[in-house]
């Protein structure tokens, strides 16, 4: 028998959230052998990956998600997932759908703009997200489609960005073209460029629980039962001498080995007392998002399972037919459209009632699906208020230093939320599993915890 | 251990194999009909240095006999190289998986003829370069001897004055060895009653990536070798050119989800020195059998027409023969399918 070596410190690690990421990393410290107690402030795990199961039989999750054969075999999922059989991504400019990325390639001015910036390459290097996107596609698919795309979504001029917000998952076109090759071989919507924490592979493509997305945290959960603490909000995490020592949870001291924070990298500062170290991150940024979940009669309205709407005029950026990939979402004969609206606290669009959004949508939407008026059903409508990070300039140093440190020994801050980072859900998992395997081997050697 | 006549497999899993960890929650005690019902799986950790530092390598199905519905991840230790499953069949599993079709139970010479009878001849010659100078009255220990397949080898071209005895814990197994005339104790090695220090060579043959904890039983084996006392171990190759290719899904020794360990030369290497043996040889050798079940299990993964899928086993000998010449092609290079050692039991 494998022995896992005497600890240090009796007290656990305290996790906080009871998301991917933080079932994660409490299932990964369990199996090496360390004590974990996880407080979710909420009455049920899930997080950001949590499902919406609505009366009429429609069933949506907070934004759409997507995960992978692999990941559900790593979360114990698989026997309860179906395979995605298609995937595909069109942007709706002028009125028509392009296929993206290769029927963006018929439109000369794209094309020239794109060949321009290859032959006359600019000197040093990107200043903000705006250049580096016109570096990269061309001024004029830039300023038609990836800057107002990323303008919507982010809530702030293009200009003002970091660069980094167009750093992407490294893949050839060799490879893409083989995997998207492999996809229609193989009847399998392969993923490409979704997971830069494994491997890609003709072998790693799209599943989806049957019942949503929350299967996962659910499984993670079941292991991890035993540490779960439901409704638990945790008001404080001490931090002495530079390194955290515990929380404050239903006004009780609880002393813990290492800290682990699911939460928003910029809400973080607010629980922590003891340092100032963390100051820095309360002018990071999260843009809002409000779903607006459309149903409507028929099935495949949209060209393609998503599609990108980057001109000003329609309300939203981004268009998900969730039921064109996975059928069994909607009840036959229906389908399932949700609308992503970029938005503030408190703005028109986040205060706005749900049944004039889901009109607002339904106006917009019929340019795209002439049908849309009369197919239309009724909606329901997800509001995240920490969607996605937003990489301001004002604050690009200290986010490059996030990632790696929160400055404070025996700290982590994990998860998308946590790391202030672009990523999607297996490589929250992947990432997560590499930082809790670090923790354990840190705190088992008592050497400073610089994850 | 889909080539060695022998039910290997499930006779080395030590007593200890259940980890501390706690089973998943869908393991019930009702059983539907087979392939239907998931499987109660536990975690696993590196056998050699005990870590679960690893990154993840591959994710399949049970593609040869569909025993569960379950998907399976194989991960690389950073430290060791080993490549395992992660997470596993618990111990009550084994019987689920190891059906009572399971291929090393009905490997006879009825039902695979010619490829039987070509096997049984080079197998020996193999086993005999293998053992090399050994006393006359030399005593040799099959760990995991499943029918007696090896061992009756020897019998039959060894020594006649060899002490042969095998070690298995299926009744199944021990029967059939038995019947055929051989000594067969009853159990895991690590558990049966043998005398220390006293054997000459042991075999273990297609045996440790089966087992639940191979440097457990490593050590066993150590204890009754005498000192200068020899092993040797076949298993799968992750340093062959079929794992390569195919490594992300369908290669075949990872026989999904019955192989729970696999090595190359490094962490064959680092098994050895944990365990307290050196390495005399190590090489590869040839093998055509995960050539064809990688073919086989990408074929049926893409729904290929089941007489094309169903020709390609051991019981053709085309294919067969074709990826021998071909992996003997690849052994010039030092990259065959199988992993061959003789290991030698250190002085204390």
């Amino acid at each position: 028998m494998i022995t896992t070596g005497p600890e240090i410190s009796t007290a656990p690690v305290v996790v906080l959230g009871g998301g991917i990421a933080g079932l994660t990393a409490a299932r990964e410290l369990l199996r090496n052998g360390l004590d974990v107690v996880l407080y979710e402030a909420g009455p049920s795990v899930g997080g950001m990956a949590d499902s919406h199961h609505d009366p009429e039989g429609f069933t949506f999750d907070t934004g759409a998600h997507f995960i992978t054969n692999r990941l559900a075999t790593a979360t114990g999922v698989y026997e309860q997932c179906r395979a995605v059989e298609s995937y595909g991504e069109t942007v709706w400019l002028g009125g028509r759908s392009y296929d993206y990325p290769a029927g963006l390639l018929r439109v000369p001015r794209f094309v020239r703009a794109a060949i321009a910036e290859r032959t006359h390459p600019r000197h040093g290097s990107a200043t903000s997200a705006a250049d580096r996107f016109r570096r990269e596609f061309g001024t004029a698919l830039a300023d038609e489609i990836a800057l107002p795309l990323l303008e919507a979504w982010s809530g702030a001029p293009a200009t003002e960005l970091a660069p980094a917000v167009a750093d992407k998952i490294p893949s050839g076109i060799a490879q893409t073209v083989g995997l998207k090759l492999a996809a229609r071989l193989t009847h399998r919507a392969v993923a490409v460029g979704y997971c830069q924490e494994a491997p890609q592979s003709a072998n790693v493509w799209h599943v989806y629980p049957e019942r949503g997305i929350s299967a996962v945290c659910e499984s993670l959960a079941a292991d991890v039962a035993d540490s779960i603490r439901l409704r638990s909000p945790v008001e404080a995490i001490t931090v002495s001498d530079g390194r955290a020592v515990g929380v404050r949870v239903a006004g009780r001291e609880v002393p813990a080995a290492a800290v682990i924070s699911t939460a928003p990298i910029n809400v973080l500062p607010k629980i922590v007392e003891g340092t100032d170290a963390l100051e820095r991150f309360r002018a990071f940024r999260f843009r809002p998002m409000v779903f607006v979940n459309l149903r409507l009669q028929g099935r495949d309205l949209l060209p393609h399972t998503m599609t990108w709407t980057p001109e000003a005029q329609l309300p939203f950026f981004r268009l998900t037919e969730t039921p064109q990939a996975m059928p069994w979402l909607a009840p036959e004969g229906k389908t399932l459209i949700t609308a992503d609206i970029g938005a503030e606290i408190g703005d028109e669009h986040w205060s706005m009632d749900d049944g004039e959004l889901g009109e607002r949508c339904i106006d917009a939407l019929v340019e795209i699906v002439p049908s849309a008026r009369r197919d239309y059903l009724g909606c329901r409508v997800v509001r995240a208020p920490s969607a996605y990070p937003v990489f301001h300039l004002d604050y690009e140093l200290d986010r490059q230093r996030l990632a790696t440190s929160t400055g404070v020994d025996r700290l982590l801050s994990i998860g998308r939320n946590g790391e202030f980072a672009h990523i999607l859900m297996e490589d929250v998992y992947w990432r997560t599993v590499r930082r809790a395997r670090r923790l354990a081997r840190e705190l088992k050697s008592g050497a400073p915890v610089s994850v | 251990m889909r080539s060695a006549g022998t039910i290997d497999g499930i006779t080395a899993l030590g007593p200890d194999s259940a980890t501390r960890s706690p089973t998943r929650r869908r393991a019930r005690s009702d059983r539907p009909e087979p392939g239907t019902r998931p499987l109660a799986l536990e975690p696993a950790r590196c056998c050699i240095c005990g870590t679960r530092d690893a990154e993840p390598v591959g994710v399949g199905e049970d593609f040869e006999y569909r025993t569960s519905p379950d998907s399976f991840l194989t991960v690389r230790c950073d430290h060791c190289a080993l490549v395992y499953l992660d997470p596993r069949p618990t111990r009550a599993e084994m019987t689920t998986i190891y059906p009572d079709h399971y291929h090393a139970f009905t490997f006879t010479e009825d039902k695979f003829g010619f490829v039987y009878r070509v096997r049984r001849r080079l197998e020996a010659r193999r086993l005999l370069t293998a053992i090399g100078k050994v006393p006359p009255n030399a005593a040799i220990l099959d760990v995991g001897c499943g029918d007696g397949f090896h061992l009756e080898l020897l019998r039959d071209f060894g020594q006649p004055g060899w002490r042969l005895v095998g070690v298995d814990l299926d009744p199944r197994a021990a029967d059939a060895a038995e019947a055929r005339g051989l000594v067969v104790h009853r159990g895991t090695i690590e558990t049966v009653d043998l005398e220390a220090d006293h054997y000459d060579f042991a075999i273990l043959i297609q045996t440790v990536e089966h087992v639940a904890d191979p440097a457990a039983v490593l050590a066993a084996i150590r204890r009754v070798l005498r000192p200068g006392g020899r092993l040797l171990i076949v298993t799968d190759n992750t340093g062959s050119l079929d794992f390569s290719i195919a490594k992300r899904r369908h290669w075949g020794g990872y026989h999904f989800p019955r192989h729970w360990y696999l090595f190359n030369d490094d962490a064959l290497r680092r098994l050895a020195s944990h365990t307290g043996f050196s390495v005399d040889e190590l090489d590869t050798m040839v093998s055509p059998v995960n050539w064809v079940y990688s073919i086989r299990n990408a074929l049926d993964d893409w729904g290929a027409p089941r007489p094309i899928v169903e020709w390609l086993s051991l019981e053709s000998p085309i294919p067969l023969a074709a990826f021998t010449l071909f992996d003997w092609c690849n052994q010039r290079i030092g990259r065959a399918a199988l992993l061959r050692a003789v290991l030698r039991r250190d002085p204390e």
